[in-house]
């Protein structure tokens, strides 16, 4: 009796079973603790503009006892008169105890605003830490003593540091971009100011990753300046402050740190700027003066520090950091048309590219500093032929690596500073690295403004400190 | 004969030398004991992050599952940017918290607005499975904040370390049990870095 009750209760309790392992299937869902990765899960507000919702630019003005040097040599701008970080000045070297002569030194606030010169005269556009003040300091080059300061309050946070950029100078006028968009004008000789723009409240222009990296061009009297926002580009007249022409920026493309290039190719003068968005050629003489009149938007990413550089035949050398590579464009004219079609493009673990600084171009061949994510080939200086990006003509070997600061071709000769404040003197040639001096001239960190030269005098700077060195 | 050689052992001698011993036992102890406190009673396993490569076998060779390899981050030395190599895929678009925006497989870094400009990053050590890409982002691009290390709550300190046989950069090295944790510069802590002071502990 109890073995027939057994033999009935097994395939009983066999189909309760498979109806609970049924039930289970059907209804457990093993993905009910997932959670969604989606946008706004950080919390982040809206973008707002700076601390202060008014900036009034150059408010303040303060003079010192400097005078300006009776000099003439100039580095007028970012990359030096002609764009190309070329100097004509003679670097001798002679270099006592095998180190360059420190002729001066000044404390900075943290950043890595660079100088120009001009005619005696060297420009910072520093950060005042202690009055929360974009300042444009004016300093003698021959005894670093400063001659005047024009400043403005501009309550900031340090993002890798506060300041970055390099004013533009011609013999009347001086312009600044500050770290937060901020455009003035100032009398070069006395500092006095003539017109300001914020580009945030009057373009709806995005401060850029870590601020404003952009240094501004002074063409022909006028002030060029990459908005993003409402315009893509303006050309302000340096002596009124009058906006001559805008170009619309249908693409909403946005501020990068890159600087604009003007280029002149089949006898057409364009500007070159690689935005955040894409990157554009805009005319910059004739009937379609600051309109696009080429674009590309093969070139995008979220942060663009170095420059363009443009090579006699049409191709463009675009390079950029954080993964980004570099990418290869030929700049192409028919019959008035306009086209820059991608040649080529790398990853920079496999070609040339550059995180922060604008390659050098000389004799037909690009130098510059690979990024930390270059694999073996990391933070090494290096020598390319751009008929093939993916190949070295040389490298400098793992050990001779720098970093992110700059390098510049002075006399026959690349000098190199890595972050920490070490300055390398290389042959500049395009058989091989050989090197020629190498001296710690800043205690670092983050050595990362480019270098100005001017009078046989070459400035530099670390995070806080900037140095006037005879070469 | 022999009874009147011996010295009979006045009373006070023998308090005198049972006190003796006493203290010198007493100083033994306590020597015994700070001997004990100053030298390790074992070793463990750690990543030096100053060899570490990210390859990635710590989150595969591991004898635990997650690995017991942890990505931790030293707050003191973040930028807190809104870009961060760490956590955003190289090339991405969009700096959000969307999944292909960022480098993590797991999702195991929270990213949270602090203040104009900046962001925290805080790792969530239960879907951290240790494979180090956000440590090669953050060496590649940002302060070196992130590294990886091995969590001493998890680790089973096996005699022959899986990982370690099969580390590239032989970064994996031996550490005293009181302080696991390895830092950059070769600074040592008893304890991985504490999100609330910033500093290594």
């Amino acid at each position: 009796m109890n073995y027939k009750l057994f033999i009935k209760i097994i395939p009983i309790v066999f189909i309760l079973l498979a109806a609970g392992f049924a039930g289970f299937w059907f209804f457990y869902d093993p993905t009910a603790r997932f959670s969604e990765s989606v946008p706004g899960m950080d919390n982040r507000p809206e973008r707002s503009g700076g601390l202060l919702s008014t900036v009034k630019i150059g408010e303040f003005f303060q003079r010192f006892n400097g005078v300006a040097a009776q000099l003439r040599g100039s580095w007028p701008r970012f990359r030096g008169s002609n764009f190309d970080n070329f100097s004509n000045e003679t670097a001798n070297m002679n270099w006592a105890g095998g180190a360059p002569k420190i002729l001066w030194s000044v404390e900075l606030g943290e950043g890595h605003a660079a100088p120009a010169i001009h005619k005696g005269r060297v420009y910072v556009l520093d950060y005042d830490e202690a009055n929360h003040a974009d300042a444009l300091r004016c300093f003698s080059l021959l005894t670093g003593e400063e001659i005047w300061r024009r400043w403005y309050n501009n309550p900031m946070k340090r993002n890798h540091g506060l300041s970055r950029t390099i004013p533009a100078v011609t013999d009347k006028y001086v312009i600044t971009i500050g770290p937060q968009c901020h455009v003035m004008c100032v009398d070069a000789d006395s500092g006095s100011f003539r017109w300001g723009i914020d580009l945030v409240q009057q373009y709806n222009a995005q401060v850029p990753l870590w601020y404003t990296g952009q240094c501004p061009l002074i063409d022909d009297s006028l002030a060029i300046i990459a908005t993003g926002g409402d315009a893509l580009m303006i050309a302000v007249s340096c002596k009124t402050g009058r906006v001559v022409w805008s170009t619309p920026n249908p693409g909403n493309w946005q501020m990068s740190h890159s600087s604009v290039i003007p280029v002149t190719f089949h006898n057409k003068k364009m500007y070159i700027y690689c935005s955040i968005g894409g990157i554009a050629g805009i005319s910059a003489a004739g009937e379609d003066v600051g309109q696009i009149i080429w674009q590309s938007t093969a070139w995008s990413h979220n942060v663009i520090a170095p420059s363009p550089v443009f090579m006699e035949d049409g191709r463009i050398f675009v390079t950029a950091g954080y993964g980004a590579g570099a990418m290869l464009l030929q700049l192409r004219e028919e019959n008035n048309v306009w086209s820059a079609e991608v040649i080529t493009k790398t990853l920079p673990k496999d070609g040339l590219s550059s995180e922060q600084q604008t390659p050098i171009l000389y004799k037909g061949h690009l130098f510059c500093v690979l990024p930390k994510d270059a694999g073996p080939l990391r933070n090494q200086f290096v020598c390319c032929n751009p008929q093939d990006i993916t190949k070295y003509v040389w490298t400098s070997d793992k050990t001779n690596r720098f970093g992110l600061g700059p390098f510049i071709f002075v006399d026959n000769k690349f000098f190199i500073l890595s972050d920490e404040g070490e300055l390398t003197v290389i042959e500049a040639s395009i058989k091989g690295y050989k090197q020629l001096a190498r001296a710690k001239v800043l205690e670092g960190p983050d050595a990362w403004g480019p270098i100005a030269v001017a009078d046989s005098r070459m400035l530099l700077r670390d995070s806080k400190r900037m140095v006037c060195i005879e070469i | 004969m022999k009874e009147a050689d011996e010295k009979p052992v006045h009373r006070r001698q023998f308090i005198k030398a049972g006190l003796h011993t006493t203290a010198a036992l007493a100083i033994g102890g306590l020597a015994g004991m700070a001997l004990s406190k100053s030298a390790p009673a074992n070793l463990v396993w750690q990543i030096d992050p100053d060899k570490c490569i990210q390859c990635e076998r710590c989150a595969t060779n591991c004898v635990l599952n997650p690995s017991a390899v942890k990505c931790v981050h030293k707050y003191a030395m973040c930028g807190y940017c809104d870009l961060c190599g760490g956590y955003h895929r190289p090339g991405t678009k969009n700096l959000d918290t969307a999944a292909e925006s960022q480098q993590c497989p797991t999702g195991a870094i929270n990213r949270t607005f602090i203040e104009e400009p900046y962001f925290q990053y805080t790792i969530d050590e239960k879907l951290c499975i240790g494979c180090g890409k956000c440590v090669k982002g953050c060496g590649s691009f940002g302060n070196g904040s992130l590294f990886l290390q091995v969590r001493h709550d998890r680790c089973v300190n096996c005699n022959e370390c899986a990982i370690a046989k099969s580390c590239p950069a032989d970064a994996f090295v031996r550490v005293p049990a009181n302080k696991p944790y390895l830092f950059r510069g070769g600074v040592a802590g008893a304890e991985p870095p504490n999100p609330l002071s910033g500093e290594a502990s």
